[in-house]
């Protein structure tokens, strides 16, 4: 069951590679933003890395394949939440906060980290990562079993997400709702 | 049921040729039908055939037409519990509607826009107790917010050998008819040698005045209870894997019972409290009242059975049910714990040590003796006795030791003087850390009492218990049970503001009478509670009866305030503990006139109800009633 379960879901993840491609190819011409290891230029309306001790709620993120739990979430503009992601799926997975644009543009980098060995199904090999680290304040990468904690202040009113960015994994719908209110 | 599937089917078949949002039609009949409680065998109320009625399955967004069948020989109606929904649908004999005349069908049709655990139920004639209730399920329409594996419905109900009018008159004729705990000679003896003459003496005075015994938790005993119609030994059974994540759907719908509910082994996560998404909670046990519902998640990771055990909270009768990897697997059934006793503090009349304050007395100070807390800066001194302070919530013991709390930017010093604090905007998502602070209780004007307790994770005194109380309940296995104060809204539902105005609501009784009320009048002699549409009122909820009542209103949402701001949890029923003060707020957004009462069957049929009229507001939801 397992096996079977492993081998589908790595079929689905090659076949997603060559279709994310070809998306981070047009993402390159078309805003550059967040790209070349510079870390995300977040726009002020998603907000900014938060301070610890200013989060009144810390909310649990359980990550699976393709999933989050919860799959959305409510918060208020201006709040600072602590998140407490737990990846525990089998493969790679990311918890990043941003509009459907920067994740889009997130893609592109994450499929180069694949392509670059930095990133594989299960692992991340941070040696390999070179100027491209995945440590930017809106989000946490995660192996499967690993925990991590993401502190941010929401910006204004609004809708955004949180998304993996890990190839194929948002096309397969891992991606969940940020109601700012 | 098979009708219903039918049903649902061919509605589905035609939503999805024509491309349009879901619109349901469902049929449901109103007849009499065969209760197997295991020990005994009776007819009863039920639909479709069975009691419980099928579980509604509904999406988010649909349009349903739900045509009822009465098949009885009296009227009959269903009431939608918990659904939001123009009054006109929403089932209450008199209020809502004239009801169902035998041989009629009657006609619902209402937009769901809601998700999560309801339940149905007839609101006529005493039905309900006989049988006539089912759970109602609706689904986000892009799918559950909390991952689970598998989906259960647990309906609990208190099935009893005598019919509801039966039981009624026996209570009417002597309120202690089902009591089958009262305290004996051999008791009154006990208690002479370990307390004196004299004490016992003056509590067993204290309770004759009262008119009401230390035993009297469930005013119906005697019954079966079970789970989705099922009796203990029947045993219900839901099947898992070992790693799946299921998610069990508790609906309480017993005429009287509240029922403890823990699953020895597993750690239950509540994810829903009366339909509405909450922040999870990891908890070993929690307390269903009459008419709750609540979602847990558990994840069972061992290939065993697990027992689903829900002791009624008087320890008369217990439900069970099974988690298993296999049908026919059992798991140990637990002892029940001993029977409670209620004590003065749930009569309000806790004799404790700081009587000046307030001017009502029932001040305890739990087990706070090591840690004082500054009265000085709680601006205690502008308590001017008639005017009590407003501590609504504050109590939120149970949350974590995360959050540091900060006194200072209370701002406790600051106020008082003659109106009382507000509490509410004071942020009180930041309480927590070792010692909570319990104001739950307190400035009842004598009902009551402030508790300085030792909260802590694993179960330090419920705030919305009176201190003292002999029904603060404890979890089992010694681990956390589930507050209130616990609860945070996932996902609210309106902008938090203050309150344009506080009604207060007495609920009292006399129990040598078997009568019951608010403020003192039983709902024949009532008037109606008028509220404006577009306020947002606060309630007072002050039990000054030794009973617990779980306070239901209908059509509009009841947030009660556990200090938490816009957090505060969103539920259709309150449940109000005995010698407590509860406080909930309510945005009139609905216009019409609705039905209010505590959701005890026989107290609601002996006077605690109330009609509630929304004035004013869209004109295109009024119609010719009102």
């Amino acid at each position: 069951m397992q096996k079977i379960f492993v081998a589908a879901a790595t079929a689905a993840l090659t076949a997603s590679l060559a279709f994310s491609g070809a998306l981070a190819g047009a993402g390159e011409k078309g805003h550059g933003h967040g790209h070349g290891g510079h870390g995300h230029s977040t726009n002020a309306a998603v907000g900014a890395p938060g301070d610890a001790a200013q989060a009144r709620r810390t909310m649990r993120i359980t990550m699976t394949e393709n999933r989050y739990s919860p799959k959305s979430i409510t918060v208020m503009k201006g709040e600072t939440v602590r998140f407490i992601v737990t990846n525990k799926g089998e493969f790679v997975h990311e918890f990043n906060i941003g509009t459907a644009e920067m994740h889009k543009a997130h893609r592109g980098e994450m499929m180069a980290m694949m392509e670059s060995g930095a990133l594989t199904p299960d692992r991340i090999d941070h040696s390999k990562m070179g100027g491209m680290k995945h440590d930017d304040p809106n989000s946490v990468l995660l192996e499967p079993g690993q925990k991590g904690e993401v502190v941010w202040k929401f910006g204004a009113s609004g809708e955004i997400q949180f998304a993996c960015n890990v190839p194929g994994h948002y096309e397969d719908g891992m991606h969940g709702r940020v109601k700012v209110r | 049921m098979k009708r219903n599937a039918i049903a649902i089917g061919a509605a589905l078949a035609a939503s999805l040729l024509t491309g349009q949002a879901a619109a349901g039609e469902y049929n449901i009949v109103v007849e009499r039908v065969e209760i197997d409680a295991g020990d005994f065998r009776r007819t009863g109320v039920g639909f479709n055939g069975s009691s419980p009625g099928p579980v509604l399955r509904f999406t988010e967004g649909e349009e349903v037409t739900l045509n009822v069948t009465n098949k009885l020989d009296e009227d009959t109606s269903i009431h939608w519990h918990g659904l939001i929904l123009p009054y006109q649908q929403d089932g209450v004999p008199t209020i809502s509607f004239d009801g169902i005349k035998p041989g009629e069908t009657f006609t619902y049709t209402f937009p769901i826009i809601q998700t999560g655990t309801y339940w149905y139920h007839s609101h006529s004639n005493l039905q309900e107790p006989e049988g006539a209730f089912g759970a109602t399920v609706i689904t986000p329409k892009d799918g559950e917010r909390m991952h689970a594996d598998r989906d259960y419905v647990l309906v609990l109900n208190d099935a009893h050998p005598h019919t509801s009018h039966r039981i009624l008159r026996n209570l009417k004729m002597m309120p202690d008819y089902y009591n089958r705990r009262q305290r004996t000679f051999g008791d009154f003896m006990d208690d002479v040698r370990e307390l004196g003459l004299e004490a016992t003496l003056s509590d067993r005075g204290d309770w004759g005045e009262m008119r009401m015994m230390p035993t009297d938790i469930e005013d119906l005993q005697g019954f079966t209870a079970q789970i989705n119609g099922k009796s203990p030994e029947q045993n219900w059974t839901a099947l898992f894997k070992a790693g799946e994540k299921v998610r069990l759907r508790f609906v309480n719908a017993s005429a009287m019972t509240y029922f403890d509910i823990r699953i020895p082994g597993l750690k239950m996560t509540v994810v829903q409290a009366d339909g509405n998404e909450v922040e999870p909670v990891d908890i070993d046990e929690f307390r269903l009242g009459v008419a709750e519902t609540y979602d847990v998640i558990v994840e069972p990771d061992e290939s065993k059975p697990y027992t689903i055990f829900a002791e009624s909270m008087g320890r008369t009768a217990f439900a069970r049910a099974t988690l298993a990897p296999e049908d026919g697997m059992k798991a140990a059934v637990p002892e029940m714990r001993k029977s409670p006793l209620l004590t003065m503090a749930d009569m309000g009349m806790a004799h404790g040590d700081h009587g000046g304050h307030g001017g009502h007395g029932a001040m305890k100070h739990g087990d706070a003796a090591e840690k004082p807390m500054d009265h000085a800066a709680m601006g205690h001194g502008a308590q001017g006795g008639e005017k009590p302070m407003d501590h609504a919530a504050m109590g939120h013991g149970a949350q974590g030791g995360e959050k540091p709390m900060d006194h200072a930017a209370m701002g406790h010093g600051a106020q008082g003087g003659e109106k009382p604090m507000d509490h509410a905007a004071m942020g009180h998502g930041a309480h927590g850390g070792e010692k909570p602070m319990d104001h739950a209780a307190m400035g009842h004007g004598g009902h009551g009492g402030m508790t300085h307790g030792a909260a802590d994770e694993n179960g330090g005194p419920d705030p919305l218990y009176a201190p003292g109380s002999g029904l603060a309940p404890k979890a089992a296995n010694g681990g956390k049970f589930l507050s209130y104060a616990d609860l945070r809204a996932a996902d609210p539902l309106y902008k938090h503001r203050p309150a344009t105005r506080e009604i207060e609501l007495r609920l009292t009784g006399n129990m040598e009478r078997y009568m019951w009320s608010i403020n003192g009048v039983k709902y024949r002699d009532a008037e109606p509670i008028r509220l404006k549409y577009g306020e947002r009122v606060r309630f007072k909820f002050v039990n000054e009866t030794m009973m617990t009542h779980p306070m239901h209103l209908h059509g509009m949402w009841t947030i009660i305030d556990v200090g938490a701001g816009q957090w505060n949890p969103i539920k259709h029923v309150v449940s109000v503990a005995p010698g407590t003060t509860v406080y909930t707020e309510t945005e009139v957004d609905a216009p019409g006139q609705w039905a209010f009462h505590c959701h005890l069957a026989y107290h609601a049929a002996s006077g605690m109800f109330r009609k509630i009229v929304v004035e004013g507001g869209p004109e295109t939801a009024k119609s010719d009633r009102s």
